[in-house]
């Protein structure tokens, strides 16, 4: 009988213990995060609330100065919202070149790059690689924004993991003028530009990356959340398509 | 003792179908979350045929290979499967002894269920879950856990198979007093 009590003891003890870890490990994190909200691209609660409603309409209307794979006149257009340091991103990236080659060739789809650098996960460097690519078009227009965007998400091993000292080498391999790729790297003159792109991701409800946007001919859209296969990306393609 | 406990819940034919059920209901849920918007607004809208209505949100699970890395799409499963052996097990345990339900582990389980939908937010970049529930500094969690959140989901996974094996357990115990 003794024996039966102790162990129904033992058992109801199991479940605030295993409360008491959980909090302690939510909290605990919580509390370390808030410590260091300074350095990163501190969310305030007010804004946190505009962004967790997120409205579709806020993006911002597409013109001449974004970065467009394919013909910027297409009736589909598909806005992304991409962390360079994000290994989805990367696998998204990929993925997008396949859905350009089926749909970007017959012009019915066209590619919007926005940077939505991620500076909690992947501080400083999430942001320079943004900067990288800003300097690239400077240099080299929309073609050489591209050949840098595809060579930097194909040698960085992602989560942080690329060497700031690879970007000029990035430059260099797409025949870019390094020196005044490095001066316009250090010139601090796309902070701003890459910061609106950040915050109208967010204004539009994206809450990671990649986060895109498949904008129809009629101006309807659809929100899309993280990396997705192909198939999912033709479908959207394909609603689109078939909207009046 | 487990494997017992498990042989006589799943002599019921009523019981796999059940585990089979809620492991597939959960795998769902925790695929699409990130995408619940877009499938809400393919379904409400009129110009959207029924087939695609049908065809996207199946398309969508096969994010589970692109938009998770091996050890989130690991616990994933795992956290579905699992989660479909403990709802069956308390569901015998409940019809056969409702007086125990307060020892039942129904609180653990369900503990290990939100920590694994904290880990599946996690997955994808910038912690969308994370960021839902505590409403600021969401994302910045993460910095401070070494596998990115995936420490939600392997807890996650551990305080199910906790409930499993307690309600196990349960089931195999004789309800008497021992001497």
């Amino acid at each position: 009988m003794e024996e039966h009590t102790h162990k129904n003891h033992k058992n109801n003890l199991a479940i605030p213990i295993a409360i008491v870890i959980a909090g302690v490990m939510i909290g605990g994190a919580v509390i370390f995060s808030n410590k260091n909200t300074n350095n990163n691209l501190a969310l305030t609660p007010e804004k946190a609330v505009v962004e967790n409603k997120g409205d579709l309409d806020q993006m911002m209307p597409i013109t001449k100065e974004d970065h467009i794979r394919g013909d910027p006149n297409a009736p589909v257009k598909i806005v992304e919202y991409s962390d360079t340091e994000c290994p989805f991103c990367k696998r998204f990236h990929n993925i997008m070149k396949q859905v350009m080659e089926e749909y970007g060739k017959d012009g019915k789809v066209a590619w919007v790059y926005r940077h939505f650098p991620l500076d909690q996960l992947h501080p400083i460097k999430a942001r320079n690689e943004a900067t990288a690519f800003e300097c690239a078009n400077e240099q080299g227009g929309n073609d050489k924004f591209w050949q840098y965007a595809d060579r930097l998400y194909e040698v960085t091993p992602s989560n942080n993991g690329l060497d700031s000292a690879e970007l000029p080498k990035i430059a260099q391999y797409v025949g870019l003028n390094v020196s005044k790729f490095n001066t316009c790297l250090s010139s601090g003159k796309y902070d701003q530009h890459i910061q609106d792109d950040l915050d109208n991701a967010m204004a539009t409800g994206g809450q990671g990356t990649p986060w895109s946007i498949i904008v129809g001919p009629n101006g309807k859209k659809y929100p899309l959340s993280g990396a997705q296969p192909v198939s999912v990306i033709n479908q959207l393609i394909d609603l689109a398509l078939q909207e009046k | 003792m487990l494997i017992q406990a498990l042989q006589k819940v799943y002599g019921k034919m009523s019981y796999v179908i059940l585990t089979v059920v809620v492991s597939l209901a959960v795998f769902t849920i925790f695929v699409w979350l990130p995408n619940i918007r877009l499938i809400v607004d393919v379904f409400t809208s009129t110009d959207v045929s029924f087939v695609s209505k049908v065809k996207l949100p199946v398309s969508l699970l096969g994010s589970i290979t692109t938009n998770f890395t091996f050890l989130s799409a690991t616990y994933t499963l795992l956290i579905a499967i699992l989660f479909g052996i403990y709802i069956s097990i308390t569901t015998y345990f409940l019809k056969h002894r409702i007086k125990e339900v307060g020892q039942s582990g129904v609180g653990v389980g369900f503990l290990g269920f939100m920590s694994g939908i904290l880990g599946v937010g996690c997955a994808a970049c910038g912690s969308f879950i994370l960021t839902s529930v505590i409403l600021f500094g969401g994302a910045g969690v993460l910095t401070f856990l070494p596998l990115g959140g995936s420490e939600f989901g392997i807890v996650g996974v551990m305080l199910i198979a906790i409930a499993i094996y307690m309600t196990a357990k349960k089931i195999k115990d004789p309800l008497v007093c021992k001497i």
